[in-house]
């Protein structure tokens, strides 16, 4: 069922409406590999900082034009919608003879001048990215709101945007948390551990729910040395100019290599509390500027401390839920 | 054999990647046929035994490996941590840990390095990192630093399982 507007529109252009309407997803080979970029835009629009949206969503929109194989487009974040009395403008996509295409992007509200949420952020922006494959991926004459459109750009959507079923807050929920907040999450963190510990004989937490699954020990290392390397984040972003902040582990190396399975999970434990306890003087001590310096991850972006604590809560989460997972002897 | 820092860093640059090159082997002599009592054996209550000495060397690669990678994607100098390598020994439980299994992890990170160094530029090889103790070095002088470290490391292995500290 077209929409209204298909019937004012001459023969040939309703030619073009019907094949955009035919059209229901646009699929993505890999669309884990733009994850990263997903997250770092929920990131980057914690900070609220216009550079660091304008940065993010270039390189989200990247990611896509080069994932789908298309010619490239420019993209410029703004600061607060233009407001009109037919509505607010969210974003534009214009094409002109001669120059490149380009997505302009708002990221606050015309009356409030509040940020933008993520999802209707990222809606916005894979709206106005439809447009440019409507032309430069199926190459359409024109750029229609078909039923068709909405459809592909939700498909975009969902391949961006897994769903999370997990009952823990997200990483995007931390972001929104207070420092305070963030900081009690990670201060309770040892504690719980301990807690879920309690009991448990060495021989239990050394089991493996299932192949390739953590053990209740492999867990409680993991977060001991990923403590350790988010110290050595602090430290690096507290002491240099943007520093680029190298790629370690991945964590199952970690633990195949440094052989967590035959660790001690009370000492583990014992040491993560240490390792913990010198985050939170580090985040204690720093000033609110200094919770905004950040570094350039290779697979992440930037990171600012902001996030890395958002992150660390998340992680907590995470990994506490897995561990009473282990423990119950589930995967 | 070179003995001081300054020794190594004359010495051709070929040469101290074939000491580098050599160190997995020589390991794996020195371990080879030892029971687990004797490679957790600690000479005296301040000196690693031979597994943790394995394990050391197996996690300071990596850590290398982070700093070389951070050097290459900087313009400026990166700041780089100081040495922790007793709190490791400690905090990663060495001593629980299995010497060969750490030795064919120290083999794969090691031959990392290798491939790193055998793909550098002549530019590449003069930039450098600000160490807390050592000042400036490039990764020329890392490379020498390397390889008196696996040299004085090799040594220690071999006294530990002597119970000599």
């Amino acid at each position: 069922m077209p929409f209204s507007y298909y019937a004012r529109l001459t023969r040939s252009q309703q030619a073009v409406y019907r094949r955009s309407d035919e059209i229901a997803e646009v699929r993505l080979a890999q669309p884990t590999a733009l994850h990263p970029a997903v997250t770092a835009l929920t990131a980057a629009l914690a900070t609220e900082d216009r550079v660091q949206v304008q940065r993010a969503s270039e390189r989200l929109i990247r990611g896509l034009t080069e994932a789908l194989g298309v010619a490239p487009v420019q993209v410029e974040v703004l600061a607060a919608r233009p407001h009109a009395k037919w509505g607010e403008l969210h974003g534009l996509y214009t094409v002109e003879r001669g120059k490149p295409p380009r997505i302009q992007l708002w990221m606050r509200t015309a009356k409030q001048r509040r940020v933008v949420a993520f999802r209707t952020y990222l809606r916005t922006l894979l709206h106005e990215v439809g447009h440019h494959l409507d032309y430069a991926l199926l190459r359409l004459r024109d750029s229609y709101h078909t039923e068709g459109f909405y459809k592909r750009e939700s498909s975009l959507f969902h391949q961006l945007v897994a769903e999370r079923r997990a009952p823990w807050p997200s990483v995007d929920a931390w972001f929104r948390r207070t420092p305070d907040e963030r900081l009690a999450r990670l201060a309770s963190t040892p504690g719980q551990v301990a807690r879920a510990l309690e009991g448990h004989g060495e021989r239990a937490l050394a089991r493996r729910p299932a192949p390739g699954s953590w053990a209740p020990v492999e867990v409680v290392c993991h977060l001991r040395d990923a403590e350790a390397m988010f110290g050595e984040r602090f430290a690096a972003i507290l002491t240099m100019d943007e520093p680029v902040l190298p790629e370690v582990g991945p964590a199952h190396r970690w633990a195949e290599e440094r052989q967590y399975l035959r660790h001690d999970a009370t000492a583990a434990l014992a040491h993560f509390r240490r390792r913990r306890g010198e985050s939170l003087e580090t985040l204690v001590a720093a000033s609110p500027s200094d919770w905004q310096r950040g570094g350039e991850h290779p697979v992440r972006g930037r990171l600012t401390i902001d996030m890395i604590v958002a992150l660390m809560a998340w992680h907590d989460d995470n990994h506490l839920q897995q561990l009473t997972r282990a423990l119950e002897g589930r995967p | 054999m070179p003995t001081t820092m300054e020794e190594y860093a004359k010495q051709p640059r070929e040469a101290r990647m074939q000491r580098l090159t050599r160190t997995a082997d020589e390991l794996a002599a020195a371990i080879e046929g030892q029971s687990d009592a004797v490679l957790s054996r600690r000479p005296d209550a301040k000196n690693w035994a031979a597994k943790e000495v394995v394990c050391h060397l197996r996690d300071t690669e990596e850590s290398f490996g982070a700093r070389f990678e951070q050097i290459l994607a900087m313009e400026t100098d990166p700041r780089l941590g100081g040495p922790n390598a007793d709190r490791l020994a400690e905090e990663r439980q060495y001593l629980r840990n299995d010497a060969a299994q750490a030795l064919a992890a120290f083999r794969t990170r090691r031959q990392e390095t290798l491939a790193l160094f055998g793909a550098l530029t002549p530019a590449q090889w003069d930039k450098g990192g600000l160490h807390p103790v050592r000042g400036r070095i490039t990764l020329d002088g890392f490379l020498a630093l390397m390889a008196w470290h696996d040299d004085n490391h090799l040594a220690q292995l071999a006294r530990a399982l002597e119970g000599r500290p």
